[in-house]
Parts: structure tokens; sequence; C-alpha cells
């Protein structure tokens, strides 16, 4: 970006410059609506007009007046946790076995594991229908749970995997070595070395649960409205300005949980700093 | 390690146990998925190829399938979508994700927070925003019109323009990331390389960066358009009448007409493109580096 006045360097400058254009508005089409539905969420007015004429909090105190709403609030914020914590507890020993584990069947097993991922949502939830309809499941937290889970897992696989294929397998065994049982090196060295990708797969695999809407209107009934859930049947039925109330507190768990993920992955790369010098 | 007595050498069938024991810790994952996932997978192709009495196998479904040209325009409006937006986030992902691998750290930081950010956004509740966006009184069409660009609201949403508009911003993050993760670990000495012995920047990018950067590019399309044929909440949303997807297709056969054999038969069918997609993609670019960006 010097101001050289060598004849090439102009004209590099000016790609450059059209593809920052191009960035740009790739940045505005992308960031854009999220924006948008937020500054509109505090609209005094029923028109979701922009920028809003008249600013108030009104929608978000409907939200809160609306037993409705505060349940659904509750039921996702429950459901993302404990599929969060289960995810992490079946999905942690996973990633390590996969990882570390030299076994026959191991790249089946990864593929296995991984593959929910890749499958439409909507072929799930058929398949899940048919098998919870069998155990009585259907319209249960329990049903959202095991089938929240099922997307969550890969998520943990992928993300606490890769951290263990980093991680130098060296210091286990000296603590290995040490006399260290292998629940107690895995406890106290293993686990710790990976914190970031544990923070990183936890809040993501509670996105995954707090924004998931397919399976929750296939397999839900009554008695599960989630905070997706029950937007998509407002949408369904009318525009409501309260919506955009909820999809903005919606935007904000997902950027604090990616803030959440962004300060754990530098704060390691601080403290890896301290221990160079 | 010389502190370390030499009882703790481990021996070779110890470190054959120890080579193991990783294994067994995938056992709680795999009896999980084999119930909540293998045995659900399973059941629909019971429940696809089910004689109408309940018993024995009939093919009734499959013939129902490829008999009926209601189901062929599903297909086909959904590998159009498909197709449309895998070539749209390519045009607009691969110079982003250039950007995002060559620029300096701080701007870097900010193309990858407005890829991130939606990436891990709700779907719904963008589709709302483009609802809101692109509506017949929607602040786009307000805009357009008040700046006098446009006589009269143009039709946005509810019809195939809504869809791809949603659908590329959904998708378009699948689509820079694998790019962005090949150009970030390209060596910069190649291309200047090339320059050096006379390249012009642009020869250099088409004959060095861009023949390097391919497999991130295959792994991106086949990721967008994988995710883009199987995809429900947006075109269920943002779409009209004419942009039935298999997806859609699935949930009104269910929902409204409760015929689950024939939503099992084309649950099948669209399991079996997504395979066809990924194996495709997997010998351009290697199934590695699809997977690997799935984990977003």
């Amino acid at each position: 970006m010097s101001l050289s006045s060598a004849s090439p360097q102009p004209r590099i400058n000016a790609g450059r410059s059209a593809l920052w254009l191009l960035a740009g508005l790739t940045m505005l089409f992308l960031l854009a609506p999220i924006a948008v539905i937020i500054v509109v969420s505090f609209n005094d007015t029923t028109l979701f007009s922009f920028p809003p004429s008249r600013w108030s909090l009104r929608w978000y105190h409907a939200l809160w007046e609306s037993r409705a709403w505060r349940e659904a609030g509750w039921l996702s914020l429950w459901l993302a946790s404990l599929v969060a914590l289960a995810s992490l507890l079946i999905g942690v020993p996973a990633a390590y076995g996969l990882a570390k584990g030299r076994f026959p069947g191991r790249r089946l097993a990864e593929a296995l594991l991984i593959s929910p991922m890749v499958v439409p949502v909507i072929v799930l939830a058929l398949g899940l229908y048919m098998l919870f309809s069998k155990l009585g499941l259907i319209g249960t937290p329990t049903s959202l749970f095991l089938a929240h889970t099922l997307l969550a897992l890969p998520v943990v696989i992928v993300i606490v995997g890769a951290a263990f294929r980093r991680l130098d397998g060296s210091i286990e065994l000296a603590a290995r070595s040490c006399g260290a049982s292998f629940p107690r090196a895995f406890w106290h060295i293993v686990l710790p070395a990976v914190r970031p990708a544990l923070i990183s797969a936890g809040a993501f695999a509670f996105l995954t649960s707090f924004d998931e809407v397919v399976l929750t209107l296939f397999l839900g009934g009554p008695r599960t409205t989630t905070l997706p859930k029950k937007i998509w049947e407002s949408v369904k039925f009318e525009l409501d300005p309260s919506l955009t109330a909820v999809s903005t507190i919606l935007i904000i768990v997902s950027i604090a949980a990616l803030l959440l993920v962004e300060v754990a992955r530098r704060s390691r790369i601080q403290r890896q700093a301290k221990e160079a010098l | 390690m010389t502190l370390v007595a030499a009882s703790a050498v481990p021996s070779a069938k110890a470190a054959r146990a120890w080579r193991a024991r990783p294994g067994l810790m995938i056992a709680g994952a795999l009896a999980f998925c084999a119930i909540v996932y293998l045995l659900p997978m399973l059941s629909l192709f019971g429940w696809a190829f089910q004689g109408p009495a309940g018993t024995g196998a009939s093919l009734a479904q499959l013939s129902r399938l490829i008999g009926d040209d209601t189901y062929h325009y599903a297909f086909f409006t959904t590998f159009k979508i498909a197709a449309i937006t895998t070539l749209i986030c390519a045009m607009i992902g691969y110079p982003y994700a250039y950007l995002m691998a060559t620029t300096g750290p701080r701007l870097a930081m900010l193309l990858t927070a407005a890829v991130m950010i939606p990436f891990w956004t709700s779907v719904l509740a963008r589709s709302l925003a483009w609802m809101i966006l692109l509506g017949r009184k929607g602040i786009v069409n307000e805009w357009l019109t008040g700046w006098g660009l446009l006589e009269r609201p143009a039709a946005l949403l509810f019809n195939s323009i809504g869809v791809q508009i949603g659908m590329v911003h959904v998708l378009l993050p699948f689509m820079v990331l694998p790019i962005w993760s090949i150009l970030s670990r390209l060596d910069p000495g190649l291309p200047r390389a090339a320059r050096s012995l006379g390249a012009s920047p642009a020869a250099a990018f088409i004959h060095v960066t861009l023949p390097l950067s391919l497999p991130g590019l295959a792994a991106g399309a086949t990721l967008v358009f994988m995710f883009a044929i199987g995809f429900y909440i947006t075109p269920a949303l943002l779409g009209g009448p004419n942009d039935l997807t298999i997806a859609s297709l699935i949930e009104m056969v269910v929902r409204d007409l409760l015929d689950w054999p024939f939503g099992a038969m084309l649950s099948l069918a669209l399991l079996g493109l997504v395979a066809l997609v990924f194996a495709c993609g997997a010998a351009f670019a290697g199934a590695g580096r699809i997977a690997g960006m799935e984990g977003r």
C-alpha cells in the first residue's frame, strides 16, 4: 500500500482496491441483516421502519410480560445447557480415542460419529420420529435432548479432536511415567492442555441446540416449545415486531458465545507467550 | 526423563494396551450413535421398502418416486437452487477468502468476524431479517423506490430471488472457510517467485495461486452444494409455492398427507444424493479436507 511511483505498483493497488470493494460489499451483505434486525427491534411502532423514528424497549417488555415467551426462553436455556454437557461428556473421550488411538475400524468409527453433521436434518427428523414414537417420547423434552445431542456430538468431536491432534503426546507420557494413572493423567494433564477447545466445543454445542428448529418442530409438542419453535410458529402466522426482539436475543447469545471462545483462545496464546519468555 | 526409574519403561505388551485404551473411550459415543442415529436411519429403509399390508418387501414407493413428474420437479428445483447458490458463493467467496489470507492480521480479523458472526447466528433469525428487508413494503424496496431507482416495489420475497439471497447468506461461510484455510497455509514465496521470473500479477495468480487453492474451492463447493440440497428452513420461509424443494416436499408428504412410507423413500433419495455429492467432492478435494470444515 506504499505510494511508490514504480509503474507496476499502481496496477496491483487497483486490483487490490477492487478486491476490497467486493469484500466490503460482501461484509455489508453478511452483516446488514443482523444489524437491521437488532436496530428494528428497538422500534416504537408496529411497522418495521428503519431507522426507527422513535426508539423504545416496548417489544422486549412485551416479551418479558408474556408467560409463553418466558417459558420458551427457560426451556431453550436448560435444554442447550444439558445438551452441551452431555455432548462434552461423551464427545471428549471419543475425540481423544479417535485422535490418539490406533485400533482397527478407527476411520469407520470416525466417519460414523461425524456423519450426522452432513445428513439433512429433515431426514434425521423423519428417522428419529419413527424411533421416538415407538418409545413414546414424541412431545417430551427427552426427545429434544437426545436429538440435539446427536447434532452437537460431531461439533464437539471435530473441535476437540483437532486440539488433541495438535497436542504434544510427550507431556502425557511424562505424567504416566511419573506414576500417574491413565484417568489421573487425562484429567490433570491432557484436559487442561486443551481447555480453549473444550470451551469452544461447549459453546458451539450449546448454540447448536439453542438455535435448532427442524428437529424441534418434528419431535416436539405443546410441552416442548423452545424459542426457535415459537418464532417459527409465529412467523408462519404473522410477522410480529416482538419477533425481532427474540431474534436479537438469539443473535446476542451467539455473539456472546463467539466472544467467550475468542477470549479463551487469546488467554491461551498469552500464557504460551509468557511461558516462552 | 532421566529421573524416571527403569521400571517405568513400558514393556511391549503394556505399550500395546496403552495404545488400545483410547479405543475404548469411543464406546460411549458409538453406543449413543448406534441407538439415536443408526437405528433411525435403518428404520427409514424399513418404511420405504415395506409392503402395503405391512409385511414383505415392496418397491411401490420407489416406482411412485420415479413415475411422477411432480417429484421430478422438486428434484429439479432443489438442484437448480443448489447449483446457483454454489456458483454465487464461489464467485464472492473466493476473493473474500483471498483477502482474508493475504491481508494484515487486524483486517483479517475483521473479515473473519464478518463471516463467523452470521455463521453462528440462528438461521431462523437471519431468515426473519431477510423477510423484513425484502418484503414488498420492506426496507430494501422502500429505499429503492424512495431514491427513485425503482418505480414500483420489486418482488424480492416468496420467490426464487428471496430463496437465493437467503441461501447464499447461510452457506457463504462454508465456501470462505475451506478456501481461506488452504490459502493461508500457502507459501507466499511461490507467487513471488513467479513474479520475479517475469509473470504479471494476474499470470502469477492464474498459474500458481489458483491451481494450488483448487482443493479448497472444491471442498467449499462440495459443502455448499451438499447442505443446499438438504436445506429446509430458508426455502420454506423465503420461497414461494414454485420453490418446492425436496426437503419441503418431505415435510409436506409427512405432515399433510401422513404418508410416512413415501416420506421415508424421499428421505432415502435425498440421503443418496448427499452421499453422491460428498463422494464426488471427496474424490476431488479429499474427504478429510471436507470433513475438517464441517466443524465450522
